[in-house]
């Protein structure tokens, strides 16, 4: 017994520093990504030049597309891919559903509403691209309120019905209702107005400007700062509300402390990008897959390091290196996100009952 | 009222249910419990009668509706959650399934109310989880995803959590349902070892009257109107368990606390002959609807004196012989439904 038991101690402290290789590789494939990001564009420029970029100050046209585009794009990647990975690892544990993500539970859609709201609705001057100053956080609020609103919507459902498949289906008709509203607001609205919201719902990483990227990190930092305090809580709502409660956490402040950082982390990404999908939802099981491990103290900064590596790559492979075409990134990350959630359905066909 | 020293838990009229104010819906007349240091307390009730409710109640995951819980000679409101976490662990009848949790972190978590703001699990942490696991016999397991376990290993996996909360009182429901017959002794076993340690008091509902009997030091038996608080014999001599039954179909017999199906007899048969062939050949007599008569009548049936001789149906002048209790059965239901 003696020996199993060390034997025991060493697996554990293996699979430490396994987790250990993981994440140092995880780090550096991001790093690699963050420079492949910045140094593939549809411009040809030489690496020497974009190295040159940072540190002359020769006004170049280089120098302008190295740091007025490239770099806040990759860094909008980076912040955008976190938030959204963070979100969906929070709900697939809070609602204990697989499938669980901003995407797939309507919280982006909640988030357009209103974003719709302000573009569409209340000013005929506002477009995303002229919002300066308190006008972003305007949006990025009423974002947030969205995005709560129908949180807390699929919260009070989830706790009525346990079925995740009726959770879900009831997310979906979330969203196609919202879609009817916003399709009914557009409809009333003038064409400019249209334009700009169609082609913010397309998802864009480029199109921020300084001041609404400042607004991106300042609530994407809270939103990462909540959830690292957040990860005991997680690891106990695991085991159910009963369980949770059982061993001592206060389930209603853990749950309110994810909602608010949820709505925040998503509600921000939807209110500057439009909808991206299926990031939120792929992230956190690539990650679990790869740590082995159902602990959150690893699978958040595990997911911190995948999102941002993965939307990273999502955006290098939309600018389709060496051509002037650019593709819409809601499409690559859809390709590259739906893959992992078939294969999470057809592993475990009663997915319903783990995760 | 006077204080007992060794009480750990006191439950006075305490009302259960749902609801508040005028919705108000208790399931239960005011209850009154206790619970002394080390006690194996067995829960009793009908199905649906609030056992699972109680449970809840005790452990603080639901407000009661009035009445006090006292741990230790404190009011159970006065405690923090985490206070309370220290002091009572629960164990519920859902199965937990989480993928990629291994059972050493399942244990961990038991470590919730007593680690830092990120749940950091230090030297000493560490040692308690290995010491509950071990106590458990589930230190082989610990690297090992729950997903895998069996249903009695689970079970034991979610003891040693509890041990790892280090918690005086443990309350568990039903911690032998779904379990074959093998795991729910040795999960019996282990939480008789935890109690009667002096360490733990543990509270269990069971449907298992049988085992309840045997084993608990107490049992609160909970009825419509009631709840019954005492020591297995003392409630099976003032024949309280007949409460459970309403049904004119099962009857409890005082005597051997076992239970035997309330059927029309059908008649009286004599047995000649002693030792174990006896006790079971009356057991299968029994359940065939007959009785045993003391005095000889017809037919009666004379018992096998070896382990090669037959049973021998002695019906008037006719004798058959069976080489089995199975055989004998049958043809004693037909015989008899003839003759009497």
């Amino acid at each position: 017994m003696k020996t199993a038991v060390r034997k025991d101690l060493t697996n554990e402290i293996n699979s430490g520093r396994k987790a250990r290789l993981i994440f140092i590789c995880l780090f550096l494939l991001l790093i690699l990504f963050l420079i492949l990001d910045i140094f593939l564009g549809s411009v040809n420029i030489k690496p020497s030049e974009v190295i040159g970029a940072f540190f002359n100050n020769s006004h170049t046209g280089f120098q302008t597309i190295i740091l007025k585009f490239r770099l806040p794009k990759a860094i909008t990647a980076l912040t955008v891919g976190i938030a959204l990975s963070l979100s969906g690892l929070q709900m697939q544990t809070v609602f204990r559903n697989p499938m669980a993500g901003p995407y797939v539970l309507g919280i982006s859609s909640g988030a357009s509403l209103g974003v719709a709201f302000v573009i569409l609705g209340f000013s005929s001057t506002i477009t995303p691209e002229s919002l300066t100053g308190f006008g972003n956080w305007i949006l990025v609020a009423a974002s947030w309120v969205g995005a709560g609103a129908v949180m807390l919507l699929i919260m009070v459902i989830s706790s009525k019905v346990k079925d995740i498949m009726t959770v879900l289906i009831l997310g979906i008709m979330l969203s196609s209702g919202i879609s009817a509203v916003v399709t009914i607001m557009q409809y009333f609205s003038n064409e400019t107005l249209l334009k700009a919201y169609v082609i913010w719902t397309m998802g864009s990483l480029g199109n921020l400007t300084v001041n609404q990227l400042n607004v991106l990190l300042i609530s994407v930092s809270a939103g990462i700062i909540l959830s690292l305090f957040s990860s005991k809580m997680l690891n106990a709502l695991l085991l159910g509300e009963n369980y949770a409660g059982s061993i001592g956490l206060n389930v209603r402040f853990a749950r309110a402390v994810i909602f608010i950082c949820t709505s925040i982390l998503a509600g921000s990404v939807t209110a500057f990008c439009g909808p991206i999908g299926f990031i939120g939802i792929a992230v956190p099981h690539i990650v679990r897959i790869l740590f082995k491990t159902s602990d959150h103290k690893i699978l958040i900064p595990g997911t911190i390091l995948m999102g941002g590596a993965v939307m990273l790559a999502s955006d290098i492979l939309s600018q389709l290196p060496g051509s002037e075409t650019v593709l819409p990134i809601n499409a690559v990350t859809s390709l590259i996100g739906i893959p992992v959630v078939i294969w999470v359905i057809l592993r475990n066909r009663q997915y319903s009952d783990s995760f | 009222m006077e204080m007992n020293s060794k009480e750990i838990l006191s439950v006075d009229s305490l009302r259960i249910g749902y609801g508040s104010g005028k919705n108000e819906n208790a399931l239960l007349p005011p209850l009154n419990a206790s619970a002394n240091f080390g006690e194996l307390i067995a829960v009793i009730g009908r199905n649906g009668i609030g056992k699972s409710t109680l449970l809840r109640t005790l452990t603080g995951l639901q407000q009661p509706l009035g009445g006090n819980i006292s741990y230790y000679w404190k009011n159970i409101k006065d405690y923090t959650r985490i206070e309370l976490a220290q002091k009572v662990g629960y164990i519920s009848t859902e199965i937990v399934k989480v993928s990629n949790m291994r059972v050493y972190d399942l244990v961990a978590l038991g470590r919730f109310p007593h680690t830092n703001w990120i749940g950091k699990v230090g030297m000493r942490d560490h040692e308690i989880i290995l010491d509950a696991l071990k106590k458990t016999s589930m230190s082989f397991f610990a690297q090992k995803f729950i997903s895998e376990l069996s249903d009695g290993e689970r079970q034991k996996a979610m003891i040693a959590r509890i041990l790892a909360q280090d918690t005086g009182i443990m309350i568990m429901d039903e911690p032998t349902a779904f379990l074959d017959i093998a795991s729910k002794y040795e999960i019996l076993h282990l939480m008789h070892q935890l109690s009667g340690s002096g360490t733990k008091t543990i509270i269990f509902s069971t449907h298992d009257l049988q085992m309840a009997i045997s084993q608990a030091d107490k049992i609160w038996l909970i009825l419509e109107n009631e709840l019954i608080e005492g020591a297995p014999e003392d409630l099976m001599l003032a024949g309280e368990f007949d409460h459970l039954f309403d049904s004119s179909t099962v009857m409890f017999n005082s005597e051997d606390g076992t239970f035997s199906f309330r059927s029309e007899t059908k008649g009286a048969v004599y047995l000649e002959g002693e030792g174990n062939k006896r006790f079971w050949t009356e057991k299968a007599i029994n359940r065939a609807g007959f009785k045993v008569s003391k005095e000889k009548t017809l037919p009666f049936i004379i018992l096998p004196t070896t382990n090669h001789s037959p049973w021998k149906l002695v019906n008037g002048t006719e004798i058959l012989e069976f080489r089995s209790l199975y055989e004998l059965m049958g043809c004693l239901s037909r015989t008899t439904t003839r003759s009497i």
